[in-house]
Parts: structure tokens; C-alpha cells; sequence
């Protein structure tokens, strides 16, 4: 399931030029591999060959309750970014192939992370991702901007997180020394015993801040909204949906596994800084011009409530942080869709220009806005409502250990944070779709768009049943992963 | 040479490039007009070298393969009583040091094939010049070769000087003013190393009264060491001969630091990379750096028996070369100069895990000495390959812009290694290499420095994304560059492809592609 995506990645790298064949490669092989992510989720298979013996280093892969969602999510949106680039002209910057390759290239890098059941392979999967996406957002990105912008957003994206990935690494290594052993299901089984105190806390505080940076946390978002606004559609629901997700994940499975005392004792700090980043995320949407970047300051919101989930420390947090993780790359996808769509046929994304209303001149993106506007900002019997709720709830409660006023105080502002969301999605909800100021349009802004068709619309209209379907029904999602954060709590380890 | 035993198989590969040196002199003594068979001389004998060290590389942890060998009884003759001491061989090579002799071998072979004279001679003058440098070529890494086994004083100094000045007399043989001016500071910065390595030397031989570098003649010195076990890291040097050893060490590394270009002793590298030939310069980052490696090595080796504390010396130099080569390497446009300011750098790196004086320690910095020098390895190759293809133009990072649509197999070895020396998957090497150096760091818990290190992985991606991004980038003027000068240069540049170079090229990149896909090969070389 693995090698799969890569070969076709390195087989469309390396054909050059624009042909048929590369089309039905990568489609192909992201049905398949998706085919594939759902086998392997349902029976639970798992792969272990030792690879580098004297790092004792193993490939060793394996599907968890923690992780098999997340896997799910990426093998079926991979599916959705091909689909859609598919049906659309390739941006410009290159081939074809070349870009395809990299989509393919980030997705068998994410399903290694999501699968990696060692903590040295898990870094060098995180760090596979990188080279792909920088040169998505490097040579396909936006070409309505100059160079230099491209290039500054693609080098603050590799470099930050490159420096992030670094310092876990470093983290990793502590952990690995001090332990004897880089198997994560057994780090997870030791669950901190034999660290001392001081240094599980240094160690914790290696990992949070170097995946902080991927998460992304305030005040180490800056990299996240330039990345968003300048990548091509597929990047950018690559990067909201995909590469945010392995940054909670890695702090799920690297840090509170493995070094639990030390987290707890850093959980008001993360707390705290989840709760800047939901009114940081907030306020910049309230008054931000640009579409897309807008949506990228929600996503610092929306990871703002799972660290505040994470922080929470219980069980029910935990589930919290999964579930919003789901939700919040389902949701992001979507939204990323629709507005990515949008700024092809605007050519650029500026709220302030007056254009034709959406609900008028194309139903069809605008229903779908609608329902990610709504997503967004948390409505109930949609997906993202129980990830928020149940990060506010779980806070509110939290695991006898924790700072329970810090957090209380937290979660009223995280509340505030949610009336927040609600303004900033309306005020999108008004300009956009309801066409505030639509009769100042003039020229080709009031040109309506065309709607959405085929495959992209069939792409869109997916995202929405299963935010809805999940939203309606959580306990298919929370039953996934309920077994699983129990076991990695208590320390007896997550039998695959 | 009585009491001396000698196993000749085990010294071929230091012999056979001197052999094939003394092949060079004589078909040159014959025939002067000679320009191509001098160059397959070497090239057979740089192989002939790497062959020869296989069988070493298969031993285990402890094994060696020793000969020069004295034996007490025998040194009784020449010496007062010495019953006590055991045998001692002048030569061992073990696993990593049969590893790097490889290493060495095969760099050489590569830059053999990319200083592969081209058909046509523009200056008849001086057709004695290709002979001469691989005379030169040879004779630097027959010392490489040895200095990685020598476990004497004497053999070692001797043996890396041979390393070293050829390698200056290639650089003078460029023949540009500039190659002078580099050639000129190499030398004088070699003649300060070599002094600072004798007076190190020197000063190893009253502390310990030995002249092997051995891990018994320093535990010989250092008894007070085992007295006082209890406090290793707190009292630094108990005994004052533990102390002289302690400056000796010091001085050592001062002295192959200039060598290896560590930063403060870094100021040659730009202009001899720069002033030389592509191959030169090649040579110099490669073969030159394991040589001054390999003598590093076979000190701290036998320091680490001592169990010294770890050296804040060494540490200030590894995290000052990466950070001011890292810094430098961001603001060139020249790809040479590039490559060798991240040569400062990554000198830094393969120190960085000598902090921990142990087997550890050094099995990690060999590795991500090897690592380094594969990846430069194709690097060079790729700039030398274009530099023949665009004469004056091929060395800037502009004259790589479009390389993936016009030649993407060279784009693919070159961003490989590029992602290899920056530490980033696709080249997983070159990331496996970061995690091994930075092991040891972190089992002393130098956090400082791991997160120095860290952040200078940052900037060292910066660096290698800058050339990157012009390797993958279309070029803005290929669509409206005028028509005439694209096609007229494509011709010239197909005429121009040697292909002996393109096979040195090759060769370096399978080497790399394959310790990529299975870094294990490599890891186990070293034990």
C-alpha cells in the first residue's frame, strides 16, 4: 500500500511531458492505494522488516485506533486532489507529471507517518513530505503573484517546519537514548517509566514546540497563511487536511504516549497557547481581505481547540483532538475546494472587489460554501460541532493532574473563540455567497463563475455527505478510536 | 627488515597506487606525448586499491588485518627490555579504516574519470602535464590510504603530508592566476597544520613515551586515569601526562582541522576550491577530507581508550564551522564556492559527534564523513559535467536553471544529492546521516548543541534549495530566449560529452542511490 503510491510517484516524475498515460497512473494508483488504506484499516495488517540494524531502525508499519482515520482521510482525499486536478487544467509551472508526482509523493509520505510504528522512521517519513510539497507551492503556486512571494511563502514553509522537525528529531533521539529502544508501541507501553521528572519535561518540551511548528501553534502559524494562499488547490487541501493533521498526531503518539508526566506538566502552556491561536485565528479572520488566507487562519483556530483537547489531558480530550482532527481536515478540504475553484476563475481572492453573488449565479459552489461556512464555525449535526464541543467539554473537565481553573478560564474564551467563528464565517457567508455589494460589480468581476461540474462537483458534493453523515453520526468515528485512547492513557500500550 | 613481519596482500591498496605511480613515470619516460594512458594507469590502479581493500571489509567489531607487526622478542634486540610489551603492528586496518580506504579509492576513481583529458590539445607546450597529475593524484591517496592504517607516529605524519601536498601541487597546476593565490595559501596553511601536528605529535610522545598511536601506549600514560574513576568528568586531568596528552589531542585536532577545513582554520577552502579545476577541487573535497579525517581518527581512537570527557574545543568548532559555513554557503552564486563553503559546514557536522570520544562517536562521524563525501561526489560531477558542456558559464547557479527539461537524468542526480547534503528525503542518506551524528551529541546531552545543530540544519536547507529551486525551475528565458542561440549551443553540447566522465558520474550516483534505498550497506561497513 506504501510502495504503491511511491513507484507511481517516481514513474511520474520521470516521465516527462503531458500524456495520457500519467492520468490514468495517478488515478489509478490512488484508487488503488486507497482500496488498499481501507483493507488494511479493516484487518489490521502490519508490516515489520528490519531496515537499518545498527540505528535499529525497522520498517515497521501498522494501523492503530489512533491512526486509522487519519489514514482513511488521507488515502480517500488523495483520491478527491487527483480527481479534481484531473478535471481541471494542471497549474502552471510544469508538467503534468511532475505535479502529480508530488501529490502522490506527500500522500505516500503521510500514510508512512500516520503507519509508522518506530519513532526514528516516523521522522524520516514527516520529513518525506517536505521536498514534494515545497516544490507544489514553489513551481505550481499561484502565478498571479511575482516570484519572489512564491518563493518567500515555499521557503518559510520548508524552512519552519524543517526546524520544527529538526528539534523533534533531537527529541526523538533524547527519547530514544534514555530508552533503549525506538519502537513506539513499546515506548508508549513504558509510558514514561524510568524517565525522570526534569527530563521528561525537557524532552516534552522538545517535541511540543517542534511539532508545534507543524501543527501549527501560535506563534509559530506565521508559515501557514502564506503556504495556504500561494500553493495550487491540490496543495493547499494537501497541506490543511494532510501535513496539519501529522503534527497532532505526532504529539498524540510521540509526546503523550511516551512522556506523559512531561506533557501533563506542559499542558496549561499548551492550553494556553490553543487558546490564542482559536482569537489569534478569530480576529485575523474578522478583518482579512484575502479568501484563502482566511480560511487558513481558521484552520490555526480550528488546531487551536485540538490542542486545547490535547491539553485537557482526559480521555474524552483525546477523542477530542481526534475527532477535530477529522473534522477539521474534512471541513478544510472542502473549503479549500470551493475557494481554490473560485480564485482560479477570479484570478485572485480579494473579498473587497465586488463580484456577483453566489447564490445567484452559481447555486451549486454556493450551497457547498454554505455547508463549509457552516462546518466552520461549528453549527450542530455537522462534523466539526462535536470535535469543539467535546474539546470545550473535555477542558472543562480535565484529567485530575491538570490546572482545572487555567483551563476553565480557557475554555471561556475558547467559547468566545466559537462566537468568533460564527462572525467571520457570516461576514464570508454575506460578501460571498449572498453578494453584499454585488450591484457595485462592474466588468469582469460581475461575470458570474461557472458552476461546478463533473468530477469536481461529484468531489465536493462527497466532502459534504461526509460532513454531514459524521456530523449526524459521531459514534462511527469515536468508536474507531475509543479502545485506543483508553490503552495509550493508561500506558498498556495500543494493541494494533 | 628483520623482525618485521609484512603480509603484502593486506598493503595492496596502499601499493598499488604507488605502483601505478611508478608505471606513470616510466610509460612518461618512454613516450612524453602520452596523455590518456597516464590517466587509465591511475584509473586501474584507484581500482585495483578499492578491490583490495573488500577483503578487509567484511571483519567484525574487534578484528583487524595487521601486519608490519613487531613482536617483543624481536624488538629485544634493538631495544632495553620491552618484554612486557605486547605486540604492536605499524599497520591495522579494521573495518572503518578499510571502509574509508574504499571510500578514498573510489573518490579517486571518480575524479579520474572527470580530469579524463578531453581528444583535442590546444597548447602543445605543455603536453606533459597529464602524466605529472596523476602522478600526483596517486601519490595523494596512496597517503590517504595509509594514513588510515598507520598506527605509528612517524608512518602517520609522513603519510598525511603525502596526502596533502600533491593535492597543492595539483591546485598550482590549474594553471589560472587565481589557482596560484589558492594554491599559495593551501600551502602555507598546510605548513602551520603541519607544524601544529608535530608539535602535538611531539608532545604525545613525552606524555606517553610511545611512539604508537595506540590505545594501550595512551592507557600507558594515563594511570592516574583509573585512579580516579569516581570523578571522570569533574576533575579534567588528574596526572600531568594525562594533561600533556590532553594538549596533544588539542593540537591534533588544530592541525587536521585545517585540513578538513573546520572554521577558525577554514580560510584556503573558497579560493583553492575556486582557483582549481572541477576535478581538483573535487579531489580536494573528497579524497583530502577522509585522508584528514582518517588521521583524526586514528588519534581520538586511541584517546578514547583513556575515556577523556568530551571536549568543549571540539564542540566549539563543530557548531562555529556550520553556522559561519552554512551563513557563508547562502550568500554564493558561484556553485564552487558554494560547495565549499558548505564544506566548512559540513566539516562542522562530521566533528560534531567526536564530542563523545568514543566508538560511538566515531563510527557516526566516519559515517557522516562518507555520507558528505558521496553526495559531494555527485555534485561535482554534475558541476563538472556542465562546466564542459557550457565553458565560462557552467560554475554560476543561473547556468542551472531549466536542468530537469534539458537533461533530467543529471537534474535527478543532482537533486538527490543536493537533498542528501541538505538532510531531507529523497536522499535518505544523507537524513540517516543527521540522525547518526547527532546520536552521540545527544547520548553526552550537549542539548546546546543539538539545537545549534538543529538550526543549522535549517539554514544548510536553505542553502541547498536556493540550487535546488534553479535545477527545477523552467527557465523564464527559455521561452523567450531568441531562437538562434538555443539550438547552436545544443550541438556543441552533445560534441562536447566525454563519456568517460558521464561513466564517473554514473558511477557516483549509483553509489549513492544505493546506500539511499539501503543505508544499512553502508552503517554495517563501519561496524
Amino acid at each position: 500500500m506504501l510502495l504503491l503510491p511511491l513507484l507511481a510517484a517516481i514513474a511520474l516524475i520521470a516521465i516527462p511531458g503531458e500524456s495520457t498515460v500519467e492520468r490514468g497512473i495517478a488515478l489509478g494508483s490512488s484508487v488503488v492505494t486507497a482500496v488498499l488504506a481501507v483493507v488494511v484499516v479493516w484487518g489490521r495488517h502490519e508490516v515489520d522488516v528490519p531496515w537499518i540494524r545498527s540505528l535499529g531502525v525497522r520498517w515497521h508499519f501498522g494501523v492503530d485506533g489512533i491512526s486509522a482515520a487519519l489514514v482513511l482521510l488521507t488515502a480517500l482525499l488523495t483520491v478527491a486532489v487527483v480527481a479534481h486536478t484531473l478535471s481541471g487544467p494542471i497549474p502552471k509551472g510544469g508538467t503534468g507529471s511532475t505535479f502529480l508526482g508530488c501529490i502522490l509523493l506527500v500522500e505516500a509520505g503521510a500514510l508512512a507517518t500516520f503507519m509508522a510504528r518506530d519513532a526514528i522512521l516516523f521522522f524520516i517519513a514527516f520529513e518525506v513530505v517536505l521536498v514534494p510539497m515545497w516544490v507544489l507551492v514553489r513551481r505550481f503556486g499561484d502565478d498571479h503573484v511575482p516570484d519572489e512571494t512564491r518563493a518567500d511563502a515555499a521557503g518559510r514553509f520548508v524552512l519552519f517546519t524543517v526546524l520544527g522537525s529538526t528539534l523533534m528529531l533531537v527529541g526523538i533521539l533524547f527519547l530514544v537514548h534514555h530508552q533503549g529502544t525506538s519502537d513506539l508501541t513499546v515506548l508508549a507501553e513504558r509510558h514514561g517509566v524510568g524517565l525522570s521528572r526534569p527530563l521528561q519535561v525537557a524532552i516534552a518540551a522538545i517535541l511540543l514546540l517542534g511539532l508545534g511548528i507543524k501543527v501549527p501553534l501560535w506563534p509559530l502559524h506565521t508559515w501557514l497563511p502564506s503556504a495556504h494562499t500561494i500553493a495550487p488547490t491540490a496543495g493547499s487541501v494537501l497541506l490543511a487536511a494532510v501535513l496539519l493533521k501529522m503534527g497532532t498526531y505526532g504529539i498524540v503518539r510521540l509526546a503523550v504516549a511516551t512522556v506523559p508526566v512531561g506533557v501533563a506538566q506542559l499542558s496549561p502552556v499548551l492550553a494556553m497557547l490553543g487558546v490564542v491561536g482559536i482569537l489569534w485565528g478569530g480576529l485575523a479572520c474578522l478583518v482579512e481581505r484575502d479568501l484563502k488566507r482566511l480560511i487558513a487562519y481558521s484552520s490555526v483556530a480550528h488546531m487551536g481547540f485540538v490542542a486545547l483537547a490535547i491539553a485537557s489531558g482526559s480521555e474524552t480530550g483525546l477523542q477530542a483532538a481526534l475527532f477535530g482532527n477529522i473534522a477539521h481536515g474534512v471541513v478544510a478540504a472542502l473549503l479549500f475546494f470551493v475557494v481554490g475553484d473560485l480564485k482560479e476563475q477570479w484570478g485572485s481572492s480579494d473579498l473587497h472587489v465586488a463580484r456577483a453573488a453566489l447564490r445567484d449565479k452559481a447555486p451549486r459552489f454556493g450551497l457547498v460554501l454554505v455547508v463549509g461556512l457552516a462546518a466552520a464555525l461549528g453549527l450542530p449535526g455537522l462534523v466539526s460541532f462535536w470535535g469543539e464541543f467535546l474539546a470545550l467539554y473535555a477542558a472543562w473537565s480535565p484529567a485530575p493532574d491538570r490546572p482545572v481553573t487555567l483551563l476553565r478560564v480557557c475554555v471561556v474564551l475558547g467559547a468566545v473563540g466559537l462566537a468568533l467563528a460564527a462572525a467571520y464565517a457570516l461576514r464570508v457567508a454575506r460578501i460571498v455567497w449572498a453578494g453584499e455589494g454585488s450591484d457595485a460589480a462592474e466588468g469582469a468581476a460581475a461575470e458570474p463563475v461557472a458552476d461546478a461540474r463533473g468530477a469536481r462537483w461529484a468531489v465536493v458534493m462527497t466532502l459534504v455527505v461526509v460532513i454531514v453523515t459524521l456530523g449526524v453520526l459521531p459514534g462511527l468515528l469515536l468508536g474507531l478510536s475509543d479502545a485506543a485512547t483508553t490503552g495509550l492513557l493508561s500506558g498498556l500500550g495500543v494493541s494494533p | 627488515m628483520k623482525g618485521l613481519a609484512i603480509d603484502y596482500a593486506i598493503l595492496l591498496p596502499a601499493l598499488l597506487p604507488v605502483a601505478g605511480l611508478v608505471l606513470v613515470l616510466v610509460a612518461d619516460l618512454v613516450n612524453p606525448r602520452l596523455r590518456r594512458v597516464p590517466y587509465a594507469i591511475a584509473g586501474l590502479a584507484a581500482l585495483g586499491s578499492a578491490a583490495a581493500t573488500v577483503p578487509g571489509l567484511g571483519l567484525g567489531g574487534g578484528s583487524t588485518r595487521e601486519t608490519f607487526c613487531l613482536t617483543g622478542r624481536e624488538l629485544a634486540g634493538t631495544a632495553p627490555t620491552v618484554d612486557g610489551l605486547p605486540q604492536v603492528c605499524l599497520w591495522q586496518a579494521d573495518a572503518l579504516g578499510g571502509t574509508l580506504q574504499l571510500a578514498a579509492a573510489v573518490s579517486a576513481l571518480v575524479c579520474i574519470a572527470l580530469a579524463w583529458p578531453g581528444a583535442h590539445r590546444r597548447r602543445p607546450a605543455d603536453c606533459t602535464r597529464e602524466p605529472v597529475e596523476a602522478v600526483l593524484l596517486l601519490a595523494a591517496l596512496a597517503g590517504t590510504v595509509v594514513v588510515a592504517a598507520s598506527r605509528d607516529v612517524g608512518t602517520w605524519l609522513v603519510a598525511l603530508e603525502l596526502a596533502t601536498l600533491p593535492v597543492i601541487a595539483l591546485v598550482a597546476l590549474s594553471g589560472r592566476r587565481s589557482a596560484v593565490a589558492g594554491a599559495t595559501q593551501l600551502l602555507v596553511t598546510s605548513l602551520v597544520s603541519f607544524a601544529l601536528l608535530v608539535l602535538g605529535v611531539a608532545l604525545w610522545f613525552a606524555a606517553t613515551g610511545s611512539p604508537f598511536l595506540t590505545p594501550d601506549a595512551a592507557l600507558a600514560s594515563g594511570g592516574a586515569f583509573s585512579a580516579a574513576p569516581g570523578a571522570p568528568t569533574t576533575v579534567v586531568f588528574p596526572s600531568v601526562s594525562g594533561g600533556v596528552v590532553a594538549l596533544a589531542t588539542v593540537l591534533v585536532v588544530a592541525g587536521v582541522g585545517f585540513k578538513l577545513s573546520l572554521v577558525p582554520f577554514h580560510a584556503w577552502t573558497p579560493t583553492a576550491y575556486a582557483g582549481s579545476s572541477v576535478p581538483v577541487a573535487t579531489f580536494l573535497a573528497t579524497v583530502s577530507k577522509i585522508a584528514a579525517l582518517a588521521a583524526l581518527l586514528v588519534v581520538l581512537r586511541a584517546v578514547a581508550a583513556l575515556g577523556t570527557p568530551a571536549l568543549l574545543s571540539i564542540a566549539l568548532l563543530a557548531s562555529l564551522s556550520m553556522t559561519l559555513g552554512n551563513v557563508m554557503a547562502l550568500r554564493q552564486d558561484d556553485v564552487v564556492r558554494l560547495l565549499a563553503w558548505s564544506t566548512v559546514a559540513q566539516a562542522g557536522w562530521v566533528v560534531l559527534p567526536l564530542v563523545s570520544i568514543s566508538a560511538l562517536g566515531v563510527g557516526a562521524s566516519a559515517t557522516y564523513l562518507l555520507t558528505y563525501v558521496v553526495a559531494t561526489l555527485v555534485a561535482f560531477a554534475v558541476v563538472a559535467v556542465t562546466v564542459r558542456e557550457r565553458p565560462g558559464q557552467g560554475r554560476s547557479i543561473a547556468a542551472y536553471e531549466g536542468l530537469w527539461q534539458r537533461s533530467p537524468w543529471r537534474a535527478g542526480a543532482l537533486a538527490l544529492a543536493l537533498t542528501s547534503l541538505a538532510g531531507l528525503p529523497p536522499g535518505v542518506i544523507g537524513l540517516v546521516g543527521k540522525i547518526t551524528a547527532l546520536r552521540p551529541v545527544v547520548a553526552e546531552g550537549w542539548v546546546w548543541l543539538a539545537v545549534v545543530a538543529a538550526v543549522n540544519a535549517v539554514i544548510g536547507v536553505a542553502v541547498y534549495l536556493r540550487w535546488l529551486r534553479a535545477v527545477i525551475t523552467a527557465p523564464a528565458a527559455a521561452v523567450g530566449a531568441p531562437a538562434g542561440t538555443a539550438p547552436t549551443a545544443a550541438p556543441v553540447a552533445v560534441a562536447r560529452r566525454r563519456p568517460v566522465m558521464v561513466a564517473g558520474l554514473v558511477l557516483a550516483s549509483a553509489v549513492l542511490v544505493v546506500v539511499s534505498v539501503q543505508p544499512d550497506l553502508l552503517l554495517r561497513l563501519l561496524g
